[in-house]
């Protein structure tokens, strides 16, 4: 793992501007991820976590500062990230098939390699058999499963993902993080997940930065130990060390 | 006898008793809601025959069914009758579906530049506002007392409402989906090509079913104040030389075709959207 760093963020700051009002969402925010890294941003809603991962996926501008992917300044979204949302946002009028081509689409790189792999990703998730149908006769595991190709599709080495599993019950996120995961294992991928679910954030991160106050700052960073980070995301709740990293975590959120 | 037969025909196709009990109630309560339907119907018709042959009401004002079934079929032997349903009915059909592609380009053009939408805003709402039948001597003028006319009626009179409702429906398109198109680096017009356009037909459809109801609105005026043929020009027509039973029969022949004009769009929606969601 070489230690350029992949992502930067060189005391970025964040205002909204309206006609009557400017409100200040973060306050200079600075943190590198290195190639291969998972690193989860928490913090309770409102401390800016979502916009710090719009900056990163050039959607917005920040006011001060800037924000570099492999070393360059970010001002448009980068051909290198994939974004996930909450949401799975699959068009209706689509096939499952057709809706993980979108972003090839768009990208202009929807050729028959491109879609062959896509479909291989859909196989590999578990999905092939549903390639033909609309997204109305999916459960939201299954839509979000789909999203998660859409954004595996366009073969990022960034995947930028905001809180892709806070929408489906528990037992289809634990499904999906392990899912996840396992996608991760043989493409190195660096990935930059915000979620406000704690459990979540150390079952799967290398590192977690922990946001808070407004406007939001990173209040600590926490390095999450060997022992969870070569578990499974479903193993590593059931170690030793995670309920007391749970602890501090909680802590450290009760405290902003 | 007769109990058992009507109970087998109730609950055909159930799947156990209680779906059996199940389905007889529900089909019962159709039977009774179709009933009532004609009752109602025939009831009327027959009241109105009869008050009309007794005169209880002045069958010279309010003609009869009976005559007005007698005018249908003689005016629909001697051909003019579908020569003036023919006339009025391309006049509404290509009426609404110019109104409201004309309405949708507009909404469009307003989409891509905000600018522009900004802009023409009080214009859209003043002439969202106007009574648009007010418009027809004007169109006169400039169209001439003819086909044209009507068929700007009716335009008229759908396609600002067709903007506004579009264009708001273009920016009602959840924000979610404008991230996701922008994080894969789409352009302006893939975005409206790829997600806001599709995204917006169940709302066009919805503006054309709109669209229906009013461009009759238009044609039938503009028949009025121009027409040498159609349904509006009988009802017109009917009434200046005092016999209403034309007028009448003219107005059941108007409400059919719009009615089955609606249907045939419905029809049209449901199609073309069978794959959506229902929420």
């Amino acid at each position: 793992m070489s230690d350029t760093p992949v992502i930067e963020a060189l005391r970025v700051t964040k205002a909204y501007l309206s006609r009557e009002d400017e409100i200040q969402a973060l306050e200079p925010v600075s943190f590198e991820i290195r190639p291969g890294e998972f690193v989860s941003l928490i913090g309770s809603s409102g401390c800016g976590k979502s916009t710090v991962l719009s900056l990163v996926a050039g959607l917005i501008q920040p006011t001060e500062g800037e924000v570099r992917i492999a070393g360059e300044k970010v001002e448009a979204p980068n051909r290198r990230v994939s974004y996930m949302l909450q949401r799975d946002c699959l068009l209706d009028w689509r096939t499952v098939e057709d809706n993980i081509f979108l972003g090839l689409e768009f990208r202009g790189m929807n050729d028959e390699a491109t879609r062959k792999q896509a479909r291989l990703l859909l196989k590999e998730l578990g999905l092939e058999h549903i390639a033909k149908h609309f997204p109305s006769q999916l459960s939201g595991g299954m839509r979000q499963r789909v999203a998660l190709v859409r954004t595996l599709a366009v073969q990022p080495k960034i995947l930028l993902l905001d809180e892709p599993f806070s929408a489906v019950d528990y037992q289809n996120k634990l499904h999906l993080e392990e899912l996840l995961i396992r996608a991760l294992e043989n493409r190195s991928m660096t990935v930059l997940l915000v979620t406000h679910d704690l459990e979540e954030a150390l079952a799967m991160s290398d590192r977690i930065l922990v946001m808070g106050g407004r406007p939001g700052k990173i209040r600590r960073t926490l390095e999450v130990p060997e022992e969870l980070r070569s578990a499974s995301p479903l193993e590593a709740r059931g170690k030793p060390s995670f309920r007391p990293l749970f602890d501090v975590l909680w802590k450290e959120m009760e405290l902003w | 006898m007769v109990k058992k037969w009507m109970d087998a025909r109730l609950s055909r196709g159930a799947k156990s008793e209680i779906h059996a009990r199940y389905l007889r109630r529900l089909r019962l309560q159709d039977g009774w809601v179709g009933i009532t339907r004609w009752i109602i119907l025939i009831m009327f018709l027959g009241g109105w025959e009869i008050s009309s042959r007794s005169g209880w009401i002045d069958p010279f004002l309010f003609s009869s069914p009976s005559r007005i079934w007698n005018l249908f079929f003689e005016m629909l032997s001697d051909g003019n009758l579908i020569d003036d349903i023919g006339v009025t009915i391309l006049e509404t059909v290509i009426g609404f579906i110019l109104g409201t592609a004309a309405g949708t380009a507009l909404a469009t053009l307003i989409w891509a530049s905000p600018f522009l939408s900004r802009v023409l805003d009080p214009y859209l709402v003043v002439l969202n506002s106007m009574p648009k039948v007010a418009l027809g001597p004007l169109f006169i003028v400039t169209f001439g007392a003819g086909f044209g006319s009507i068929l700007m009626m009716g335009v008229a009179i759908t396609v600002v409402i067709t903007t506004l409702v579009i264009h708001n429906s273009f920016r009602s398109v959840s924000t979610d989906y404008l991230k996701l198109a922008r994080s894969f680096g789409a352009t302006r017009r893939q975005l409206y090509t790829r997600i806001i356009f599709p995204a917006c037909i169940p709302d066009m459809i919805a503006a054309l079913k709109v669209n229906v109801g009013l461009a009759w609105v238009g044609v039938i005026v503009g028949e009025f104040l121009v027409s040498k043929n159609g349904l509006g020009y009988l009802i017109m027509y009917g009434f200046q030389v005092f016999n209403l039973t034309l007028v009448i029969m003219s107005l059941v022949v108007v409400a059919i075709c719009a009615t089955v004009m609606y249907e045939a769009v419905s029809r049209l929606e449901k199609y073309l959207l069978r794959h959506r969601n229902l929420e």
